[in-house]
């Protein structure tokens, strides 16, 4: 087994001299997204984060076409954008959104459910900061339980439970939905190049510290992205067809503690506060297991991606999309 | 942009749109922190007394470069197939793995690759001499060869006066060959003499070489070790079947069986003492070793502890000898007494106190005394300063006669370990150096070390350290045959990947994989570089270099 090493593609399609904050998760993200499509991509940004870091006119930092669209926009600009691709007699540019917490949770919501119901034929990835973060660190139905936000200030902190967004839209029955963290860039790449290759939509729910909204060094960054992942806050997972769950990487269950100990946003939390946190945490991981078993079971998924079979997934994929679309 | 110009508003897009990269914006400017690339010492190369560069030795490994890293031991160390067998090892005792999970198996990836290169006679540099100065070394112990084998590096002609028939001192007449075979101690050796080293055996000094002889060398490096046994001091130790564990150990080295009758005891708990219970063993009898103190205070190396009791030695703790009493010129019975542990002495370890009223006797045949060794010093032609019983020497080896430098047992080194004497042998070589005026005195402000919290454990998934693979215990007993075997190559391979190499950059990439902004990559030699026009220092690098090998400093505020 020895040492734990990163063998990524070597392209570096993202510049430097982007504005994002020192430190940023968000930026990560599309490093990875970027280095695992490769230059014959489209990008769509509804307003987020990244509509600042791409730069100013007339710099743009991503390498690749970028369409800055409204906040609420960004599946149904990639859906048309796909469509005029496809009459163009493109069928090879990959199209993706990519979007933050606030234009995928909330006010991008219903045009990405829209395009999932339709199995638009995009990715869609949203890297989750848990929080407005470019406008002023407001609260999105993304924010956690208990954290601190300009607008859930620490004497009444969040109240309301994270929106299972990954829930939402294996309910929509997309042929592939994955989770994935910047601390962990070959799964994350794995994930991203597998969907490529799926036709129909594709949403990757990345989990993306913010060094200011969060309140930490932008040195642990990835130390906090890997705490997330380790305590099962955040589990990485891929569900094919909204109901074929599979495990990428068993956490080793470090207490939740640990992460939460580490951001300004929830120094406010008492002990009582954070037994509750593990608690839903806990509760939830039992019904991932149970919902991971029954996959193994149903589907005879060995829950591991490594030796996935994507050729199946691929052929349902396409069986479902049938006539409606020019088979790649 | 250049080829974009607009002259009517026809001619425009419908909407804006950038083309140029945002490379052009120095986001640098907003650092106030910089990363930088520094190596720092790991524990084991500070703890190690030769001072070998263990992490850079276990890279060469990790890449399959045997010969290379055969080298690069090389500089520190003549011996590796000898300090791979025999050393106590203090490397390992300061390894960062050893608080996470196990220690990394040091000194078998030491014995691994001297062992690869047993049959290669090609060392890095053979016997060119720039210097006209000539040094005499006397004592082919480890000392001796260290210091000559260092000096010949540094272009000087050197001599080594041996008063045996072969080289080697303590290493081919106090050490078994169980443990140390002779073969591995005769290749080194040969490699020592490939760098022009010339060894006059059969030569003493104050007795067929007259003292006077040394006088045409610029330089002597005094290096006899501690051949003599100190006494037990009590009654009877004249009687016949009381030999030194020195002594025992010389005639079974030198291919002759010592009498040893039915029952045997050793004295001590030393090296010397594990050493002769176990080759007593090897001649066919039981054996008990009696110890003053209890097994935490011996002072033999804690593996050759386990591997005795292992064998069948027995080992009788906090008892000394009284009185040795003898039956016709021959020892038949020893007294001894029982001790207990009082306060701590200058050695650190408590001081046995013996326990009034609690004499006993066993009867014995054969008694073997290893209670520590002492140098001989008789040949010396005028008195040098002494401490207790060893030369007196400063911090630089120099005996205070000029141009006569001291080193290993007979001088500094009073635990009588190899290492030791060859880190002894490594310095006085430089003292020497320095003092021909071939070198300036250095004094280079030591690297940092790396702390075992400053490692990113993440990297490194919990791993068993190797086993060493061994000779069955019912048939090492009946042989001198060496006892532990060399590891395999995909053996090493796997501890060399266990290794933190704490303070050493091994190009994981870990750095470039997590740079947010785009801004390490690797040159032409495949070495890192850091564009400081886009560094925003968030300090993500440092933070995850798995090894300590980066660190963040200050920017310098410029006023502009």
């Amino acid at each position: 087994m020895g040492q734990i090493k990163y063998q990524l593609p070597p392209e570096e399609i993202l510049s430097p001299g982007h504005f994002a904050c020192p430190g940023c998760g968000g930026t990560l993200t599309m490093r990875y997204v970027l280095k695992a499509l490769g230059r014959k991509t489209v990008v769509v940004i509804p307003a987020c984060c990244w509509s600042v870091i791409d730069g100013p006119v007339p710099y743009s930092a991503a390498g690749v076409p970028v369409f800055h669209t409204a906040f609420e926009a960004a599946a149904s600009t990639a859906s048309g954008i796909k469509a005029g691709l496809e009459m163009q007699g493109d069928h090879e540019t990959t199209v993706v959104a990519i979007a933050g917490d606030g234009g995928t949770f909330d006010i991008g919501f219903q045009a990405l459910s829209g395009a999932a119901e339709r199995n638009e034929d995009f990715i869609y990835v949203c890297y989750d900061n848990e929080a407005y973060m470019n406008t002023g660190i407001q609260r999105s139905s993304a924010t956690p339980f208990g954290a601190w936000t300009t607008t859930t200030p620490t004497d009444s902190p969040k109240a309301e439970k994270k929106k299972d967004i990954v829930q939402v839209l294996a309910a929509h029955h997309i042929p592939y939905l994955a989770t994935a963290s910047v601390a962990y860039p070959d799964d994350m790449i794995a994930k991203i190049q597998k969907a490529k290759e799926i036709r129909g939509l594709r949403f990757v729910h990345v989990f993306s510290p913010c060094p200011p909204g969060w309140k930490f060094e932008p040195e642990d960054s990835i130390k906090i992205s890997r705490m997330a992942i380790e305590s099962r806050v955040f589990p990485l997972l891929e569900i094919y067809d909204g109901n074929d769950y599979r495990l990428t990487h068993e956490p080793a269950g470090s207490p939740v503690r640990d992460y939460l100990k580490m951001q300004g946003r929830f120094r406010h939390l008492k002990e009582a506060d954070i037994d509750v946190i593990q608690k839903n945490v806990d509760e939830e991981w039992e019904g991932l297991k149970g919902k991971l078993a029954y996959s193994m079971k149903v589907h005879k998924s060995n829950n591991s991606v490594r030796s996935q079979d994507k050729e199946v997934s691929l052929a349902k994929a396409q069986s479902r999309k049938g006539i409606k679309r020019n088979v790649r | 942009m250049g080829q974009y110009k607009f002259t009517t508003v026809e001619e425009m897009p419908p909407l804006a749109f950038s083309l140029e990269s945002t490379r052009k914006i120095p986001t640098g400017s907003w650092r106030h922190v910089r990363p930088i690339y520094k190596e720092k010492s790991s524990p084991c190369e500070i703890g190690c007394p030769a001072g070998e560069n263990i992490p850079q030795y276990f890279d060469l490994v990790r890449n399959g470069k045997y010969e290379e890293a055969w080298h690069k031991i090389l500089e520190d160390n003549p011996l590796p197939g000898v300090t791979g067998r025999v050393c106590y090892h203090p490397c390992e005792g300061q390894c960062n793995r050893g608080p996470y999970d196990e220690e990394i198996a040091i000194h078998n990836i030491e014995r691994f690759v001297a062992d690869k290169n047993f049959r290669n006679r090609n060392l890095p540099r053979s016997g060119e001499f720039h210097k006209s100065e000539k040094i005499a070394v006397i004592g082919s112990g480890p000392a001796g060869l260290s210091c000559a084998y260092q000096l010949a590096r540094k272009g000087y002609r050197v001599v080594i006066y041996e008063s045996e028939h072969e080289p080697g001192g303590m290493l081919r007449y106090g050490i078994p060959h169980y443990r140390l075979p002779k073969n591995i101690l005769n290749k080194e050796i040969g490699d020592i003499k490939s760098q022009g080293v010339d060894i006059s055996v059969d030569s003493k000094i104050g007795g067929n070489v007259a003292w006077t002889e040394l006088e045409k060398y610029d330089a002597v490096f005094v290096a006899v070790g501690a051949t003599s046994s100190r006494k037990m001091e009590v009654d009877g130790e004249d009687l016949q079947g009381v030999y030194s564990g020195v002594e025992f150990l010389y005639e079974l080295n030198n291919g002759r069986k010592p009498k040893v009758g039915n029952r045997v005891v050793v004295i001590g708990g030393g090296n010397t003492a594990i050493d002769a219970a176990r080759s007593v063993l090897r001649l066919g009898k039981k054996v008990t070793v009696l110890y003053r103190r209890t097994r935490s205070e011996m002072p033999a190396v804690p593996e050759e502890i386990e591997e005795a009791e292992k064998e069948g030695v027995k080992f009788e703790f906090l008892v000394a000898p009284e009185e040795l009493t003898g039956n016709r010129g021959k020892v038949s019975k020893i007294e001894l007494i029982r001790m207990k542990l009082g306060e701590p002495d200058e050695s650190g370890r408590r001081k046995p106190v013996p326990l009034r009223n609690s004499n006993f006797t066993l009867p014995v045949d054969t008694v073997i005394s290893a209670i520590g060794e002492a140098p001989d010093l008789s040949f010396l032609p005028y008195s040098f300063l002494k401490k207790g019983v060893r030369i007196f020497v400063d911090e630089n080896y120099s005996t205070g006669v000029p141009g006569i430098f001291a080193g290993g047992d007979s001088a500094t080194n009073p635990n009588g370990t190899v290492v030791n004497a060859i880190r002894a042998g490594k310095e006085a070589a430089i003292s020497i150096d320095e003092f021909l005026g071939w070198r300036a005195k250095s004094d280079g402000a030591p690297r940092e070390i790396v702390k075992p919290e400053e490692i990113n454990t993440f990297y490194f998934p919990h791993e068993k350290r190797v086993k060493i693979p061994r000779m069955k215990v019912d048939s090492s007993v009946s042989t001198f045959k060496e006892v532990n075997k060399t590891i395999s190559d995909a053996q090493a391979l796997e501890e060399v990947e266990r290794c933190f190499s704490c303070g050493t950059c091994l190009h994981c990439d870990v750095c470039m994989t997590f740079c947010p902004d785009v801004a390490i990559s690797k040159d032409e030699a495949g070495e890192y570089v850091i564009d400081y026009d886009h560094c925003k220092g968030c300090g993500i690098c440092v933070n995850e270099c798995p090894r300590e090998a980066m660190e963040l400093v200050e920017e310098e505020t410029q006023w502009v």
